[in-house]
C-alpha cells in the first residue's frame, strides 16, 4: 500500500511539477503582470481613499483595514483564479483530452495536483508585488503566526473548493464546445463575490447572502478576511468546518457531474 | 472608402455566419462582457449607498464616466479586437502573408478580419450607464449634447485605437504584442473613475501621454458643467494624432515583416 501511495506521488508529483517550468518560459510576462498589479493596486488605494475621504468608517472598518484588506487580496489574488473552463475548452480544440483520459492515472486527481501547483507557483510569482505593496502602500502584515497558520488551512481548504466548482463548471465545455465567453462570464461572478474587489461585509444583506451561497467566498473573502483582521480568529474553526463541508459536496457533485458529461466529450481536434 | 464600406460590409456578414453557427456561445460571449462590467459597477454602487460621494463626485457622476470610458472601449473591442491576435495568430503561423498578397490595406483586412462580439455587451452597458446618468443627473438630451457625446465616444474609440495601433505593432518585431499592449491598455482603469481622486501626476499621465482621460473624464466634466476650457474639445485632435502616428508606425513595422510560418 505504501508503495502504491509513493508510486502515485511520484506521477502526479512529476505532472504538476511542469507548471513552475511552464511560468519561468515567459519571463517578460512576470514583469508584465507585475506592472498590470501595481496599476489596478494603485487604482485600487486611491478610489478607497476617495471613498474614505468623506466617512470614517463603513460596515464597522475604517480605511486602514479596508486597504490592508484590499491589499492583501491584490497579493494574495491567485488563490480566487480559476483555471479549469480555458484548460479544458483547450484541450478539447487541440485533441489533448483524449490522451489525457486515456492516462492510467485518476483525471481529476492530476488536475488537482496542477491546480495547488499553479496556485503555488503564482504566489510565488506574487512576492514582487508584495514587497512592493509593502514598501509604497505600507501593508500590516499580521505578526501572530496563528492567523497564518488559521490563513494557510483556510486557503487550502478553500483553493480545494474552488477546484471542485472549477471543475464542475468545466464539464459544461463538453457541452458548449465554446469556452470564452462562459470563462469571461464566470470571471465577472467570482471577481464580485469572492470579494477580491471589496470586503463581503459592506454588501447589502441581500447579497450578502448570495455571496455566502458562492464558493467564491469560500475560496477567498474567508482566507484573506482571517489573513487581514476582518474575521476574527475565534472564528477559523467555525469557517473551517463550514468550508470542508463545502469541499465534500462539491467533490461528490464533480465526481459525478463528470461521469455523466464525459460521455458528451467530442475531440475537436488533434 | 466606398468600395472598402462595402467590403467591410462583407467581411462581417462572413463573421456573422460563423458566429451564428453557434448560436449559445454568441449570446454567452456578448453577455459575458456585462457580467464583467457588472463586478466593477456593483463595486461602486455598493460603496457609494454608504458615502455621499467620491471625493465630491456623486455616484451618478461616477457612472458618466464610467459609462463614457465603458462605450468608447467598447468600440475599438468591437471593431478593432484582431489586433490583440496579430502575433499570436497571424505573424507567429504566417497567416498574415494573405494580407499582404490581397489588392486591399493589409490592416484594414485585419480589423476587418475579425468583428468582435464580446464588444457588443460593453456597448450595451456604456450606452445604458451614460443614458441613465444623464436622466438622473438632469442634463438634457438636446442635439448639441447628443452632438458632443458622438464625437466624444468617436474620439475615444479612436484613442483606444490609435495607442493599440501604436503599441500592437511591436508584433512585427516581438511576435507577440499582448504583453506591451497590456501595459499600455491596462491605464484605462485609472479613467473610470475621476481624475481628481489620484495625485497630479497621474493626472497629467492621463492626460498627455497615455490619453485616456479624453475618452471619460474631460467630456463627463463638459456635460455636468464644470468649467473644463479647451480640454473639453480636445479629444478629437488627441485621437486624430494618435491614429495618424498609429498608422505610421504601423507602416514602419510592416516593412520589418518577415513570415515566420509556413
Amino acid at each position: 500500500m505504501f508503495h502504491g501511495m509513493r508510486r502515485k506521488a511520484s506521477v502526479y508529483g512529476a505532472m504538476a511539477s511542469v507548471i513552475p517550468k511552464i511560468y519561468m518560459a515567459y519571463s517578460l510576462w512576470f514583469w508584465v503582470s507585475l506592472v498590470l498589479n501595481v496599476i489596478a493596486t494603485t487604482i485600487f488605494v486611491f478610489f478607497w481613499r476617495a471613498v474614505y475621504a468623506n466617512t470614517n468608517s463603513i460596515a464597522g472598518l475604517d480605511l486602514q483595514q479596508t486597504l490592508n484588506y484590499i491589499l492583501l487580496a491584490q497579493i494574495f489574488a491567485p488563490l480566487g483564479n480559476m483555471q479549469l473552463i480555458f484548460e479544458f475548452g483547450y484541450n478539447l480544440r487541440e485533441g489533448g483530452i483524449a490522451h489525457a483520459l486515456l492516462r492510467p492515472v485518476d483525471f481529476q486527481g492530476s488536475y488537482y495536483g496542477q491546480y495547488l501547483t499553479t496556485m503555488v507557483t503564482e504566489l510565488v510569482l506574487q512576492i514582487p508585488l508584495a514587497l512592493v505593496v509593502t514598501l509604497v502602500f505600507k501593508v500590516q502584515w499580521p505578526t501572530d503566526p496563528r492567523v497564518w497558520v488559521a490563513f494557510i488551512v483556510s486557503a487550502f481548504l478553500g483553493r480545494t473548493v474552488l477546484f471542485f466548482f472549477d471543475w464542475i463548471l468545466a464539464c459544461l465545455t463538453f457541452y458548449t464546445t465554446e469556452v470564452w465567453g462562459l470563462g469571461v462570464f464566470v470571471d465577472g461572478i467570482s471577481m464580485f463575490f469572492s470579494g477580491r474587489l471589496i470586503p463581503l461585509t459592506m454588501l447589502p444583506p441581500l447579497l450578502l447572502v448570495i455571496a455566502g451561497m458562492t464558493p467564491f467566498a469560500q475560496a477567498f473573502y474567508i482566507p484573506i478576511s482571517l489573513l487581514s483582521g476582518v474575521k476574527p480568529l475565534s472564528q477559523a474553526p467555525r469557517l473551517w468546518l463550514l468550508q470542508a463541508i463545502w469541499l465534500v459536496a462539491l467533490w461528490v457533485l464533480s465526481r459525478l457531474i463528470f461521469r455523466v458529461a464525459v460521455r458528451k466529450v467530442t475531440v475537436q481536434g488533434g | 472608402m466606398l468600395r472598402y464600406t462595402n467590403l467591410y460590409g462583407l467581411f462581417l456578414i462572413q463573421r456573422f455566419k460563423i458566429l451564428m453557427e453557434y448560436r449559445v456561445n454568441f449570446l454567452i460571449g456578448a453577455s459575458s462582457t456585462i457580467i464583467l462590467q457588472m463586478a466593477g459597477l456593483l463595486t461602486i454602487w455598493v460603496v457609494m449607498r454608504q458615502v455621499p460621494s467620491l471625493n465630491g463626485w456623486s455616484l451618478h457622476e461616477v457612472l458618466l464616466i464610467y459609462g463614457l470610458i465603458t462605450l468608447s472601449k467598447s468600440l475599438n473591442h468591437m471593431f478593432a479586437d484582431n489586433l490583440w491576435t496579430i502575433g499570436r495568430q497571424y505573424i507567429r503561423s504566417g497567416a498574415f502573408d494573405r494580407f499582404l498578397v490581397r489588392p486591399i490595406n493589409p490592416l484594414f483586412h485585419l480589423l476587418a478580419d475579425r468583428f468582435c462580439h464580446d464588444g457588443i455587451g460593453n456597448f450595451l452597458v456604456g450606452s445604458v450607464l451614460i443614458v441613465y446618468s444623464l436622466r438622473a443627473l438632469d442634463i438634457p438630451l438636446t442635439i448639441s449634447n447628443l452632438l458632443y457625446l458622438l464625437v466624444a465616444a468617436l474620439s475615444g474609440g479612436a484613442i483606444f485605437f490609435g495607442l493599440n495601433l501604436i503599441t500592437g505593432t511591436s508584433a512585427f518585431w516581438l511576435m507577440d504584442a499582448v504583453p506591451v499592449m497590456r501595459l499600455v491598455f491596462d491605464n484605462h482603469l485609472f479613467a473610470q473613475y475621476p481624475l481628481t481622486i489620484y495625485p497630479r501626476a497621474i493626472g497629467i499621465l492621463l492626460t498627455w501621454l497615455i490619453p485616456y482621460g479624453f475618452a471619460s473624464f474631460y467630456p463627463a466634466s463638459y456635460l455636468l458643467g464644470h468649467h473644463m476650457g479647451w480640454l473639453a474639445w480636445l479629444a478629437p485632435f488627441v485621437a486624430t494624432v494618435l491614429v495618424v502616428i498609429g498608422y505610421r508606425v504601423w507602416k514602419i513595422g510592416l516593412r520589418h515583416y518577415s513570415g515566420t510560418g509556413s
